[in-house]
């Protein structure tokens, strides 16, 4: 018999140390020697992600939650994290790592399994970036959280940045799911100076719980 | 890449995030009486300006959004309107 | 080796750390903080190289890099510029471009041939015949050039690359940069500091000479004004200081480019750095203009500032007896400096009339330092090293010579304006400061410093303040900024700056150009190529005119120095030989990069950023032979037979898996979602049935086929279709495109990654799927082109399609790419008593061509149109009004006799296949060959080709002309297609 299993597109070269089962993925709390370091990468590729499209978008409020006016503004309530694409389309984060009810609407699609997710957090988050892309994540006129649609390690991507305060700066980004392998090499090269490691999902979750 | 192109939904970005898309032609003409030659203009003939031209960019590494913007194909800048440079 | 003068307070080299070297194979010691250039010149090396033509001896000149003259093998890396490289304990460091030695070259005699090779000989005379011009290059490239590079190098070290964000760039971190970063880092703004130099203080930072001491209030001397300013940046919370960064480009829209050289404690050898500012401020400041005498690049001839900074810098006296032939005052500077320092002096000639500082004139004559005004250096003697220098008055009818050890060369001051030119400035002549001075500024850029011909310090510093306030201005006069009080408050200031500016010197006045009277067969004025005075002349002779021609012609400024050397004298040389014409001097242009700059530099880190699918390391674990495909990393074979013989006969006689998940996959909904597919696929949408896959095909406006694929109707103006896989990343795009002037409602989602492919082929197939589902798969149930949802173990979600593509019957699973592997392993376990086994792209690539299902790029090119195919019955005629994408040029097209026909063929007399792309041809070319094969299947070659209409006819007989094929034909035979079970029974059963 196969065991069915879910497999997430970004592996770490790091033994998990406390797993859990979760909807068929293997969800890593935390890795073996993970610590208290400055920054840390990880894998949110499990998190449920929907896309949703509508010239009426102003009547579409995911889990209850209005989505920004702003352009490539963002909103993080409850656990969710809506990004605005454009006039007609936004992006949904399910941060809290539980499957949630999927809302009933055609305008929704799950997107869950078209990227990877990753968050990287830490002191260096931008220090880290800017080895990977031209972005100016500190532009004044900005305000957290917000959404770039850019490339980055010249992969199109969405990231939000949730915080550049300190050491509590992070940021959120999906891309294509088979750019995975590459991605988490090249992100691992540009923080090897500033000692990244990988982290499991609980280092995340005590971190969002910050902000 | 110097070029530096205004997304409408996302700013101002480098130039090399876009995919260029032709001057800017208008919509496509009805099927109805079109002569080859009319339809060879619409799809092939380009005016070529040295100067500022109006023409079509679409955000393909960012939001995927079409539009048009200004640019000087001299100095190769995008300009806010088409006086901006004369 | 030379003694160090350890007590300087403007040293910037640690006398007591030692760093030991190696150098043509012995230990040399260097100190730390020593260049390359600099730790050889402190052991005694004087001959650095041998030049690039003449082979002539050559030595330390600018000591920043200016020319070739001090390139060398580092570590295995060629033209290393040793005076821009720190050295490094273990360095290994060679000569290069020599036969023996720099030292005794014994290619040194081509010096004397020079007579043989007026400029641009290469091109007039190694061309008649033809046949020389092979021979001769061999022997060129044997005797000239530079570093030797093996083909099989690989670069050592670790590249890297940043692109930080900056309001404001400052290009130089002298006086006037500093003064330019800090005045708009006050104001809040973020900055920028590069610096090519591993310090910061520009020409500063080696000067302790104190004439003008009094104008700082606590008479601080140059260099401690240098470092209060370093120390002010260095701890500014708004600036970020590159130092041992070069500028390289500079670009419209304020994009700046350099690398920066890592010291012991980073991380890398080299990075590229690029910045986008709102502002850039140019402070580079000046070079020196060369003196044009002869033999002026002998070693042991130096300019002012090479001399000065190795005393002052690093400790290192150059010479014992020097005579110096200067035309400013930076020049008279260092010879009362020099004698301080225990140089003697024999000479100090100007080529100035007046204008000489009156403070450095007393100083000259206090220490009895001869002054000879209106003369020159006119010819350095010596065979390998300077030994004696005549000097002579600028008409040339007295002269003197004088034997020494060093002659001390620099006619005047050129401003380094590259940064600027290369972002559009325009230059003019300016003919009070004998500069190129910008005429038409870049937009948001500033200029300031010695480049604006400023020698005052308080003058250059106020400049640099000036540019930085300017800078921030533009940066506030910005959208998204700041209000307009800040701005006025700004302008203001920058107002009462100005104001205090004008009452300090301006911009002082330059040398005139002035060469010494000779012939000047022996006069250089590049170095890098080797090319002298009377080259010039013989090509301005041969009626060039404009110096951008002759550098072409004569290849001066052409070379690693980027025109550092001749780059002012080749205009003014050019403008007074052509002195009638009146004309002023033209500048040459500048490209970038401006410094030297090593590809690995711009590679950066080399991620190589490719795509892979869910099944990708089992894929490698069974043996799959991977290669790059478009983005994709694919499994072409499973073995290392290539003809893929195995796993095609498996899926022919039993079943095998290919992981299709490349495929582009898509959701499209909306109220206008089928208007969209009826405007992109030739076909008619509108009958696109549920529980069924339509395949169809796009088009672009010229009726040519860009895409074809199966679309699957969801629900009502919802649907799912497929892409091939090139197409994928740019289908999006395309139906905005061509719907972009409609307005339309509808909602385009990119599930390409998302939706894993597994394509299940083979007459065993049903039987292997029958085992996981409980759903009826039967032929009637599930037939040909049929369309299921199913929900495999109550768990993964899978639409499934009755496709034919390899001509089996054949499932294609689109499930999500999480779940991929499981389902995968599943249909492996159940296809275990079949021996189910996998197969690559390439046999699939056999198996469809048998069946000739077309793989669009293979059997189509960009001029190939939807008819060509044979596809015209995927067109639908009457749907005009959805102004179908290429309908147009169809109809068009229709008729035309002149365009080709895809046909089947096979070889004559059971020969081998053809090789893809191989020419049809007759007296002409007539076509060429799509995809052709060794058919394991039908025991025969056979291929697809498109070829002109007259020769579509079956049974023509097709010539076949291969690349090297030596005139040796192959033949080939029209035969109807497809090749494999023409009437489809074994798809559809």
């Amino acid at each position: 018999m196969v065991e069915i299993k879910r497999y997430s597109p970004v592996a770490f070269k790091a033994f998990p140390k406390r797993t859990e089962a979760r909807d068929n993925w293997t969800v890593v709390l935390e890795y073996d020697g993970e610590g208290q370091g400055a920054n840390c990468l990880v894998d949110l590729s499990h998190i449920t992600r929907l896309d949703v499209q509508s010239s009426n978008l102003d009547a579409i409020t995911p889990f209850g939650i209005t989505i920004p006016q702003g352009l490539c503004d963002s909103v993080l309530q409850d656990g969710v994290l809506i990004n605005r694409m454009n006039s007609i389309q936004a992006s949904v984060f399910c941060l809290s790592g539980k499957r949630p009810e999927m809302p009933a609407e055609s305008s929704y699609t799950e997107t869950t399994e078209v990227g990877m997710c990753m968050a990287i957090i830490g002191k260096d988050v931008f220090s880290i970036t800017e080895k990977l892309t031209s972005l100016d994540f500190m532009d004044s006129a900005k305000i957290t959280p917000f959404l770039y649609q850019a490339p980055m390690s010249h992969i199109p991507c969405q990231i939000i940045t949730l915080s550049r305060d300190g050491a509590k700066s992070g940021i959120l980004f999906t891309a294509s799911r088979g750019y995975g392998k590459d991605m988490v090499h090249a992100i691992m090269d540009a923080g090897a100076e500033f000692g990244l490691k990988p982290a499991g999902e609980d280092r995340f979750k005590s971190w969002l719980n910050t902000l | 890449m110097s070029l530096t192109i205004t997304c409408p939904i996302c700013g101002k970005r480098d130039g090399y995030e876009f995919r260029f898309g032709g001057e800017d032609k208008g919509p496509r003409p009805d099927e109805d009486g079109l002569t080859p030659q009319r339809w060879c203009e619409y799809v092939h003939l380009n005016e070529c300006v040295a100067g500022v031209q109006k023409e079509w960019w679409v955000h393909k590494d960012g939001c995927g959004s079409w539009f048009t913007i200004h640019r000087d194909s001299v100095m190769n800048v995008e300009v806010a309107t088409p006086e901006a440079h004369k | 080796m030379i003694t160090r003068i350890n007590q300087l307070p403007t040293l910037r080299v640690d006398p007591a750390n030692k760093v030991v070297f190696d150098y043509k194979g012995k230990d040399y010691v260097g100190v730390k903080g020593d260049t390359v250039a600099t730790a050889l010149y402190h052991n005694d090396v004087r001959i650095f190289g041998r030049s690039l033509k003449y082979h002539r001896p050559r030595g330390l000149y600018s000591l920043d890099g200016e020319c070739s003259n001090t390139c060398m093998e580092i570590d295995g890396i060629p033209n290393v510029r040793t005076e821009n490289t720190l050295v490094k304990q273990g360095m290994k460091v060679k000569e290069q471009n020599v036969k023996g030695s720099a030292e005794n070259d014994m290619m040194g005699f081509i010096d004397k041939l020079d007579w043989m090779m007026p400029a641009g000989f290469y091109y007039r005379t190694m061309h008649k015949p033809a046949s020389l011009w092979p021979v001769a290059m061999k022997q060129i490239r044997k005797a000239a050039g530079l570093g030797v590079l093996s083909p099989d190098f690989e670069m050592p070290g670790k590249f890297d690359q940043i692109f930080p964000s900056a309001d404001v760039v400052v290009i130089g971190g002298g006086p006037a940069g500093m003064n330019a970063a800090l005045a708009a880092a006050d104001k809040g703004l973020r900055v920028i500091i590069m610096e090519s130099r591993p310090w910061l203080g520009g020409f500063f930072d080696y000067r302790t000479f104190d004439y003008r001491d009094a104008q700082y209030k606590n008479s601080k001397p140059l260099y401690s004004r240098a470092r209060e300013l370093a120390s002010k940046v260095e701890s500014h919370a708004n600036i970020r200081v590159f130092k041992h960064t070069s500028v390289v480009g500079t670009y419209t829209n304020n994009l700046v480019t350099g690398f920066q050289i890592g010291t012991e404690n980073d991380k890398f050898n080299e990075r590229y750095i690029e910045v986008r500012a709102k502002s850039v401020v140019v402070a580079a400041g000046c070079i020196e203009r060369p003196l044009l005498f002869d033999n002026n690049e002998r070693p042991g001839v130096m300019q002012v500032a090479c001399v000065h900074r190795l005393a002052k810098t690093y400790g290192l006296l150059a010479g014992e007896k020097a005579v110096f032939s200067v035309g400013h005052d930076l020049g008279l500077e260092a010879a009362v400096d020099l004698f301080d320092l225990g140089m003697k002096i024999l000479c100090v000639a100007d080529v100035r009339e007046d204008g000489q500082n009156p403070y450095l004139m007393i100083e000259l004559a206090k220490r009895n330092i001869p002054y000879l005004k209106g003369w020159v250096a006119s010819k350095a003697h010596g065979s390998k090293l300077v030994n004696k220098v005549t000097m002579t008055t600028i008409d040339g009818t007295i002269s003197r010579d004088f034997d020494c050890d060093l002659v001390v060369a620099s006619a005047g001051l050129t401003p380094i304006n590259g940064h600027l030119t290369l972002a559009h400035a325009t230059l003019r002549y300016d003919s009070h400061t004998n500069f190129f001075v910008a005429d038409k500024m870049p937009e948001k850029t500033h200029a300031a410093g010695r480049m604006l011909g400023l020698e005052d310090s308080l003058s250059i510093e106020i400049s640099g303040k000036l540019a930085g306030l300017k800078a921030a201005l533009d940066c506030k006069l910005m959208p998204q900024s700041y209000g307009n009080t800040e701005t006025d408050a700004l302008k203001s200031e920058i107002d009462s700056f100005t104001a205090q500016s004008k009452e300090l010197p301006g911009p002082a006045r330059g040398s005139k150009f002035v060469t010494a009277p000779v012939k000047g067969r022996k006069t250089f004025i590049c170095f890098d190529e080797d090319t002298t005075i009377k080259n010039i002349k013989q090509a301005i002779d041969m009626g060039f005119d404009v110096p951008e021609l002759i550098k072409r012609f004569t290849s001066a400024g052409t070379g690693p120095g980027q025109g550092g050397i001749p780059g002012h004298n080749l205009p003014l040389y050019v403008a007074k030989y052509l002195a009638e014409s009146g004309a002023p001097p033209k500048p040459t242009n500048v490209r970038p990069p401006l410094v030297p700059t090593l590809i690995a530099t711009y590679a950066g880190s080399k991620h190589i950023m490719m795509k892979r699918t869910p099944m990708d390391e089992m894929q490698r674990a069974d043996g799959g032979v991977f290669r790059k495909i478009g983005v994709w990393e694919r499994a072409r074979y499973f073995s290392d037979d290539f003809s893929c013989k195995k796993e095609i006969e498996n899926v022919r006689n039993n079943v095998g898996m290919l992981d299709g998940s490349t495929l582009g996959k898509f959701r499209i909904h909306g109220p206008d979602a089928l208007k969209v597919l009826q405007r992109v696929y030739v076909s008619d949408m509108s009958k696109v049935k549920t529980g069924r896959v339509k395949y169809s095909a796009m088009c672009n406006d010229d009726g040519c086929v860009i895409d074809d694929g199966v679309v699957i109707k969801l629900g009502e103006n919802d649907y799912y279709f497929t892409t091939s896989t090139a197409r994928a990343g740019a289908t999006i795009e395309w139906l905005r495109y061509h719907t972009r002037f409609d307005g339309w409602d509808f909602y385009v989602i990119n599930l390409t990654d998302s939706m894993g492919v597994i394509n299940l082929s083979g007459p065993n197939a049903r039987k292997v799927l029958q085992k996981i589902t409980s759903e009826d798969v039967s032929n009637s149930a599930f037939p040909f082109s049929g369309y299921k949802e199913f929900i495999i173990k109550d768990t993964i979600p899978v639409k499934a399609m009755r496709l034919g593509f390899v001509g089996e019957l054949s499932y294609e699973f689109h499930v999500p790419s999480s779940y991929m592997v499981s389902l995968w392993n599943m249909l492996k376990d159940a296809g275990k008593e079949f021996n189910i086994q996998n197969f690559g792209v390439e046999a699939q690539n056999v198996l469809r061509m048998e069946k000739c299902h077309i793989i669009l790029g293979q059997e189509s090119e960009q001029r190939t149109n939807l008819l060509d195919l044979g596809l015209g019955f995927l067109w639908d005629r009457t749907k005009k009004d959805a102004k179908t994408i290429g309908a147009v040029a169809l109809r068009q097209a229709e008729n035309d006799p002149t365009r080709f026909r895809l046909v089947g063929f096979e070889m004559e007399n059971n020969g081998r296949a053809a090789r893809d792309g191989a020419l049809i041809v007759d007296d002409k070319v007539r076509g060429y060959v799509c995809t052709a094969r060794d058919s394991f299947s039908l025991n025969k070659a056979v291929g697809m080709a498109l070829v002109e209409s007259h020769l579509a006819k079956v049974g023509t007989r097709l010539e076949i002309f291969e690349d090297e094929c030596g005139g040796e034909r192959i033949y080939g035979t029209v035969v109807p297609m497809p090749f494999y079970d023409p009437d489809g029974k074994r798809m559809k059963s």
